[in-house]
């Protein structure tokens, strides 16, 4: 797939986990692991605002696109 | 009513016409074997009714061919409701677009195609006997599981798209 997912780079910089940030964005561990490993359809913008105030980062730092 | 209550309901009404048309099968196998091995007079009563025996004392060969494809008829009926019991059973509520129930469903309609086209093959077969002076009356249905594989088939075909659909919706975040 040529978007790639950076939230593990973007979590460890951020020293947060992935349960503290399902938490706070108000999904299941197993959805933001469906989207980490990049086996998500579909985004909502809601999540992606979510995540984005959650890490404090622009939705550019956590999806990227490479040929 | 609630849609768990349907299924319920649909799940009993389909085992005991799945019960049905085994017994039918069953039936007409046995008196079929005793008409032609015992007492021929079994021929004039095979299942509810169904009297054959002009065709018997026209021909043997040819009452054993009108046989058979009753009989095949009979069992694809119930085969097809067996699979309608298994397709309830798959059946989820909170899930209800899954891959097996769509092949399932699939599944369905191509039986009653099959067994549509049987039907007008044994149509054609009884007419045949007909025009050689066989008198025997029976109704094979095959327009009305000819019509009904058509619908089931549109049915798989929105189906396997929900599946499709529903696959999306849980692998939105």
């Amino acid at each position: 797939m040529p978007i790639t997912i950076n939230l593990d780079i973007l979590l460890q910089e951020k020293g947060m986990t992935g349960k503290e940030l399902a938490e706070i964005v108000g999904i299941t561990e197993a959805n933001l692991s469906i989207f980490r490993s990049g086996k998500a359809k579909a985004v909502r913008f809601s999540t992606l605002e979510a995540i984005c105030v959650a890490m404090d980062c622009q939705p550019g730092d956590i999806l990227q696109f490479s040929e | 009513m609630k849609t768990t209550q349907v299924l319920q309901l649909m799940k009993v009404v389909s085992w005991f016409v799945f019960i049905g048309f085994c017994i039918e099968v069953g039936a007409i196998l046995v008196t079929t074997t005793i008409s032609i091995f015992h007492n021929p007079e079994a021929a004039e009563n095979l299942y509810l009714g169904l009297n054959l025996s002009n065709l018997y004392n026209f021909s043997t060969q040819n009452y054993i061919y009108v046989i058979s494809f009753i009989i095949a008829i009979a069992a694809s009926k119930a085969y097809l409701f067996w699979l309608v019991i298994k397709m309830l059973n798959k059946v989820n509520v909170t899930h209800p677009f899954t891959l097996d129930v769509s092949k399932i469903i699939s599944k369905i309609a191509y039986l009653a195609l099959s067994t549509g086209i049987l039907a007008i093959v044994a149509a054609s077969y009884s007419k045949g006997l007909w025009k050689n002076g066989a008198t025997f009356d029976l109704d094979w249905g095959s327009q009305e599981f000819l019509f009904m594989a058509g619908i089931l088939y549109v049915f798989a075909f929105i189906f396997k798209r929900g599946v499709e659909l529903q696959e999306e919706n849980d692998l939105t975040i």
